[in-house]
C-alpha cells in the first residue's frame, strides 16, 4: 500500500507541475499575442486588405486561450491535491475545449502565413496606393502605412523601384510616368523630407534612390508573429496533452 | 560629315531608369563633334522604320518636326538642342553625363513649343541620331542608333495571387494536433 501511495503521491506531484507549467505558458501566451495584436511594426493596415487576416484572428483567440490554461491550471492544482473526482471532471471538459480552440488558432496561423506572399502585396500595394478616389478610407491607410514603411526602412515598392514601371497602378493613373517613375518615397530623402537628388532619383543613379524592395521589411516581423503564435501554441498544446493524460488516468485512479 | 559614333544607352553607371514607360537615357556626345564649335548639336527621335524617310534638311521648329505631331502627322521630331560647349570634351572623371529623353512634361501639349523633350507616346521602337546644324546647313550627324524600345507595363490583375500550396510546417501541426485531439477525446469516453 505504501507503494501505490508513492505511486499516487508521484501522479499528483507530477500533475501539479505540469499544471503550474501550463498556468505559466498560459500567461506567456496571453503576453506574446497582446504584443502582437498592438500592431508594433504598423503592419496592420496591409494585412487587413489583404484578406490575410487570420494571424491576427489567431493571435486574438490566443489572448483569451492563455488565460483560461491560466485559470484552468489552477483548477487543476486543486482539484488534484483534493484528489476531487467532480472538479477535476470540469477540469478536463474545459480544458478540452480550450485545446480545440488553441488549436483553431494554430492552423489558422500556419495556413495565413502560407498565403503571404510577395504578390500579394504587390498586388494590392498597385491597387491601392495613392488611390486618389478620396471616399476610400482603407486606401488611405494603406498609402500612409506604405509611405512610412519606405521611408523607415528605405526601400521601395515590394521587389523594387521598377514594380511602378512593370505593372500598371493607381499610382501611375495619377501621375505621370516621366515625372514620376516611381513615387518620391523612393528617393533618398534629406532632413525636411525632399530628395537630396531628384534628377538623380528619376533617373535611377545609384545612391539617390532606394533600389531594394520592402517584401523582407513586412515579411520578417509578420514571419514571426505567426511562428509565435502557431508554434508557440502548438508547443503549449503537446505539454497539455500529456498533462490531460495524466490527469485522466488519475481521475480513473481515485476512489469514490 | 557622318560620324561614326553611334547614340546608345547609357552603360555605366547602370541606372534603374534606363528606359521608362515614356522616357529612355542617352549618353551625351562628348568628344564627338570636334571641330563644329558653332554648330547646334539637335536630336532626332523617329520611329524605327521610318529612318530612311527623314531628310537632314529638316528645320527643327517647324510644324514638320514638332514634338506635337508626333508620330501621327510627322514619323521623326527634333528636340535637345544644344552647342559644344555644352558638351565639353573629355568628359570629367565621374560626372555623370546623360540626355533623358522625354523629361519634359510641362510642354507635351504645347505647340508653341515645337522643340519639347517631351514624354514619348508609346513603347517604339524608336532610333535616335545627332545633327550638327549650322545655320540651316546640315554640317555632321551620327549614325543612327539601334531600335530603342521602352517598357510596357502590364495590367496589375494579370498578378496571380492564386494559394501557393500549404508549406509542411501547416500540414504538420494540423495532422498532429487532430490526432492529439482524437486521443484525448478517446480517453475521455473511456473514462465516463
Amino acid at each position: 500500500m505504501a507503494k501505490s501511495d508513492d505511486c499516487v503521491h508521484i501522479l499528483q506531484g507530477l500533475l501539479v507541475f505540469g499544471n503550474v507549467v501550463i498556468g505559466m505558458c498560459g500567461i506567456a501566451l496571453t503576453a506574446e499575442c497582446i504584443y502582437f495584436v498592438s500592431n508594433p511594426h504598423g503592419l496592420y493596415p496591409l494585412l487587413k486588405v489583404t484578406e490575410s487576416n487570420g494571424i491576427y484572428t489567431a493571435a486574438w483567440i490566443g489572448i483569451f486561450v492563455g488565460l483560461a490554461l491560466f485559470a484552468l491550471s489552477i483548477l487543476g492544482i486543486i482539484g488534484v491535491i483534493k484528489a476531487s473526482r467532480t472538479l477535476l471532471l470540469v477540469y478536463i471538459i474545459l480544458m478540452l475545449i480550450t485545446f480545440a480552440f488553441e488549436m483553431a488558432s494554430c492552423i489558422t496561423a500556419a495556413a495565413h502565413q502560407d498565403s503571404l506572399t510577395p504578390s500579394l502585396f504587390l498586388k494590392q500595394m498597385l491597387e491601392r496606393y495613392q488611390n486618389s478616389d478620396p471616399a476610400n478610407n482603407t486606401d488611405n491607410e494603406v498609402t500612409k502605412t506604405w509611405d512610412e514603411l519606405m521611408l523607415q526602412n528605405h526601400c521601395c515598392g515590394v521587389l523594387g523601384p521598377s514594380d511602378w514601371q512593370e505593372y500598371t497602378s493607381a499610382f501611375r493613373r495619377t501621375h505621370k510616368d516621366a515625372d514620376y517613375p516611381w513615387p518620391r518615397k523612393c528617393c533618398v530623402l534629406d532632413a525636411q523630407g525632399l530628395p537630396v537628388n531628384l534628377d538623380g532619383c528619376k533617373l535611377g543613379v545609384p545612391g539617390y534612390y532606394n533600389s531594394n524592395g520592402c517584401y523582407d521589411a513586412i515579411s520578417g516581423p509578420v514571419n514571426t508573429h505567426a511562428w509565435g503564435v502557431a508554434w508557440f501554441g502548438f508547443a503549449i498544446l503537446c505539454w497539455t496533452f500529456c498533462v490531460l493524460l495524466g490527469t485522466m488516468f488519475y481521475w480513473s485512479g481515485i476512489e469514490y | 560629315e557622318e560620324l561614326p559614333y553611334q547614340p546608345a544607352l547609357t552603360q555605366t553607371p547602370v541606372l534603374e531608369g534606363l528606359t521608362t514607360a515614356s522616357t529612355f537615357v542617352l549618353d551625351q556626345p562628348r568628344c564627338v563633334f570636334s571641330g563644329y564649335d558653332n554648330a547646334d548639336i539637335w536630336l532626332v527621335v523617329a520611329l524605327h522604320n521610318a529612318t530612311s524617310a527623314f531628310n537632314n534638311t529638316a528645320v527643327p521648329g517647324t510644324p514638320e518636326t514638332a514634338f506635337q505631331n508626333f508620330p501621327d502627322h510627322v514619323s521623326a521630331y527634333m528636340t535637345l538642342n544644344a552647342t559644344l560647349a555644352n558638351y565639353p570634351c573629355p568628359k570629367p572623371a565621374g560626372d555623370i553625363t546623360v540626355l533623358r529623353v522625354g523629361s519634359e512634361t510641362s510642354c507635351y501639349q504645347d505647340e508653341a513649343r515645337p522643340t519639347c523633350n517631351g514624354p514619348l507616346p508609346g513603347p517604339g521602337p524608336y532610333r535616335v541620331k545627332f545633327l550638327a546644324l549650322q545655320g540651316s546647313e546640315p554640317v555632321a550627324e551620327t549614325r543612327w542608333s539601334v531600335p530603342i524600345t521602352l517598357r510596357t507595363a502590364k495590367p496589375s490583375n494579370t498578378i496571380s495571387t492564386a494559394d501557393s500550396g500549404h508549406s509542411a510546417g501547416m500540414i504538420a501541426i494540423t495532422t498532429i494536433l487532430s490526432i492529439l485531439f482524437a486521443i484525448l477525446l478517446a480517453g475521455l469516453v473511456a473514462m465516463l
